[in-house]
């Protein structure tokens, strides 16, 4: 039901009432922890774009001098794609309640990730090592700093993950549960995924 | 008439916690009502806190050859006033407090739908609150930016507490945001998906409806606060230059350069504006409640309330730069944000009409939560006046910066959403403690705060007029701006500011005295509608509910039914059960 047509009720109409009478309570039928992830994303979300609406509008500023792009941030894009994908594969296999290969897919997603972070950590040092420290331009600043942000996200999703691995080795078959956990890693991990690239391409752009 | 099959619950049964220990029952509680408390409790404690720093502001502003606290404390003293007042007593005291223990109750629901998750955001609140207060006691003390916390000046030498404190204030900051993500996760999830069986969106009560939208409101506002302190943190620790621009500081060229101090003020505004409804909404939904009661009549225009609400909470994220009028920005800009800060006005000016017309004719209990709630819209209208003479750029201007801006934001969000506050604290302690508060003690509580209130800031908005500058520690030789009547103002200022935190001693003294000595409260003491009062025991233990979840079969609004033997019909209790009145056939139809 659209919010308008929710919102133009007339509660205590007696017409109304017996409609509502037969109204189950709940909003949407996806499961909680769904629902919950999807409220989380939107937050986050909103957090990565007032950090990019501060971005550009400083970059408008004519002391704005422009990123030095490490090649080596082609290759941790490859990385993450690749681990995002492999999250993919998971969904896939749980669904199929094929567990063993399932546990595969969320190892090879999990070191892919720690590799993507590793990466990102070397294009650090690679920066420095030039002299582009974090007070040297904003430019730099904001780079250092979206890019700690990003990292922190993948570190609290591989919390996540390290349950979900957990709950791998401890799971009875026939677990809905589990599959719905693999797949909101994937969605979280495909989430974050778009917000490297939009970032990335916002370091492109400068 | 045919007796209606009561539908059976469809509502799976959810699993409940259940505590294991003394510890996981009383203190790392996952029960939402003991949240509440604890949230309840801290931020009235923090609060406290910050009452006692505003008196000792109000005697430097009276008596100021006194010299009680130096410069730099009252700088201080006034940036944790404001800081602590905002975010940690009323965002925690709505959202915290009130949402946890009335969410679960008013929608029909055990608990929380994550309630570990409501513990830990407990928790994180009260690490936040601990971290601001130990700033207290660092070198340098607090910090004394303005609760602003406007760059440069906020992190650099010369401002108190640009040490140390500013650095506990930003974190402390961004503690408390996480906290609340967290707890707002729970609120809007709840109110979207734990409702019991008939409970449709729009039968829920206006309390919640204020609450679910001001919680949707806080986490899209707070990351604007969190961008804002991390970026400034980054400035100060890493030295880089978010929002620093080239300076000169004693003669020596500071390394910052190029960042933009506006670049804060629209982020913190982004933030600081819709935090005004943040705190308003679940009052104005509190107060439609409590109105309509205490004047035992459905609330005028519910439909257009919970519009109001949402359109307020819509349009709450396009005005925040009437704030930042006098920073040099665009005129067209400046007209844009007028325009939409008087068009706001409309759905607000809304509300405060269908509260009075609720009352008219009501059948009004002068209640203490009912003299709060009219001590509330008296309150609110007056702050929300003088907003519109600040909402418009040449009118703020000359104002800008003075008491006047002073009056203006504490009647309409200090006093204002504090009424509602203490009103439901009056009306729901029978809910929470199981005994009535004391009356004459209560009644002495309204009446001292409400017309002190009024003493203390009516005559405020009569000093900005005549130019005296908020946040100076002392005015110094300016008689042409500072007449001496203007001096013994700010001495009857004081002193009703004094009676006014005396009287608050008093309320803190009969919640607690009532808990212990209060008369037992009967079963539904203000014969409300609402599902929080048809719990099997009062106070409700874990669980809420019974053996069965309530099935809802009204809307939260049906006082003085006509053909109803009560004049109220909770909302849990169909047609087919009603008392009816004498002379009816039916609810609303007269015997032939």
């Amino acid at each position: 039901m659209s919010i308008l047509s929710i919102l133009s009720q007339k509660p205590w109409t007696s017409d109304q009432a017996k409609i509502d009478d037969k109204h189950s309570g709940k909003s949407s039928s996806m499961p909680l922890p769904r629902i919950g992830l999807y409220v989380l994303m939107t937050v986050i979300g909103v957090l990565f774009t007032l950090f990019s609406v501060a971005y550009i509008g400083r970059m408008a500023y004519g002391d704005w001098r422009i990123l030095p792009e490490p090649p080596l941030l082609w290759f941790n894009s490859l990385i993450i794609i690749m681990s995002s994908f492999a999250f993919h594969k998971a969904t896939i296999s749980s669904k199929e309640n094929n567990h063993k290969r399932t546990r595969e897919y969320l190892f090879l997603a999990g070191a892919l990730t720690l590799g993507f972070i590793t990466g990102q950590l070397f294009v650090w040092r690679e920066l420095v090592s030039f002299g582009y420290f974090v007070s040297t331009n904003p430019s730099y600043a904001f780079f250092y700093l979206l890019t700690a942000l990003h990292i922190l996200h993948l570190l609290g999703g591989l919390i996540a993950w390290l349950l979900v691995i957990f709950k791998s080795f401890t799971l009875e078959d026939e677990s809905s549960n589990f599959s719905l956990n693999v797949n909101l890693c994937a969605i979280y991990w495909h989430f974050l995924l778009v917000v490297w690239l939009v970032l990335f391409a916002m370091l492109l752009l400068t | 008439m045919s007796e209606s099959i009561i539908p059976e619950s469809e509502l799976e049964e959810v699993e409940l916690y259940h505590p294991k220990s003394w510890w996981t029952e009383k203190v790392f509680s996952q029960d939402a009502k003991l949240i509440a408390i604890q949230y309840g409790l801290t931020a009235f404690a923090i609060g406290f806190v910050a009452l006692v720093l505003s008196w000792f502001m109000r005697i430097q502003i009276a008596f100021p050859e006194m010299a009680i606290i130096s410069e730099g404390t009252y700088y201080q003293f006034i940036t944790m006033h404001g800081m602590i007042m905002v975010v940690y007593l009323l965002t925690a005291l709505f959202l915290g407090a009130f949402g946890n223990y009335m969410i679960p109750l008013m929608v029909g629901a055990r608990d929380m739908v994550f309630p570990y998750l409501n513990m830990i955001s407990y928790w994180t609140y009260l690490i936040a609150v601990l971290v601001l207060f130990v700033s207290f006691f660092t070198p340098g003390g607090p910090t004394g930016a303005g609760w602003t916390l406007y760059p440069p000046q906020a992190i650099l030498g010369g401002t108190p507490g640009q040490e140390t404190g500013i650095i506990l204030m930003l974190v402390s900051l961004c503690i408390f945001i996480v906290g609340f993500t967290m707890g707002g996760l729970n609120y809007v999830i709840t109110i979207l998906q734990a409702r019991t069986r008939g409970m449709t969106l729009m039968r829920m009560p206006l309390t919640i409806w204020g609450i679910f939208t001001a919680t949707v409101l806080a986490l899209f506002a707070f990351p604007a606060l969190f961008v804002s302190a991390v970026m400034m943190l980054f400035d100060k620790l890493l030295m880089t230059s978010f929002f620093m621009p080239a300076l000169v500081e004693f003669g020596e060229n500071l390394t910052y350069g190029g960042g933009s101090p506006i670049l804060f003020q629209h982020l913190f505004w982004f933030f600081g504006h819709p935090e005004v409804y943040i705190v308003a909404l679940p009052a104005f939904g509190i107060v439609s409640d409590l109105i309509s009661i205490h004047a035992r009549k459905n609330i005028f225009g519910f439909r257009m309330m919970v519009w109001a609400i949402v359109g307020i909470g819509a349009l709450s994220f396009i005005v925040w730069a009437h704030h930042m009028y006098v920073s040099g920005m665009n005129p067209y800009f400046g007209f844009f944000f007028a325009t939409t800060t008087l068009i706001i006005a409309v759905p607000t000016a809304l509300k405060v009409y269908n509260w009075i017309l609720t009352l008219w004719k009501g059948n009004i209990h002068l209640t203490i939560p009912m003299l709060f709630c009219l001590g509330f819209i008296v309150t609110f209208l007056n702050g929300g006046l003088t907003g519109l003479f600040l909402g418009n750029v040449i009118v703020d201007v000359p104002l800008s910066d003075t008491y006047f801006v002073v009056a203006h934001f504490h009647m309409v969000m200090g006093i204002a959403p504090v009424l509602v506050i203490l009103g439901a604290i009056y009306h729901w302690y029978p809910l929470i403690t199981g005994k009535m508060m004391h009356d004459g003690m209560g009644r002495f509580h309204f009446w001292v705060t409400f017309v002190g209130s009024y003493l203390i800031y009516f005559p405020m908005h009569y000093l900005g007029f005549i130019g005296v500058p908020r946040r100076y520690y002392e005015m110094g030789q300016t008689e042409a701006l500072y007449t001496s009547s203007a001096a013994d103002l700010n001495v009857f200022i004081t002193i009703a500011a004094l009676a006014v935190g005396f009287a608050q001693l008093v309320f803190v003294f009969n919640v607690f005295w009532s808990a212990k000595n209060g008369e037992v409260a009967e079963k539904n003491p203000w014969k409300a509608t609402s599902l929080e009062w048809r719990t099997p025991e009062q106070p409700p233990i874990h669980g809420n509910f019974g053996k069965e979840l309530p099935v809802v079969y009204r809307w939260a609004y049906d006082y003085s039914v006509p053909g109803a033997e009560d004049d109220f019909i909770p909302q849990d209790v169909p047609n087919e059960k009603v008392t009816l009145a004498e002379g009816y056939s039916e609810l609303g139809v007269e015997k032939t």
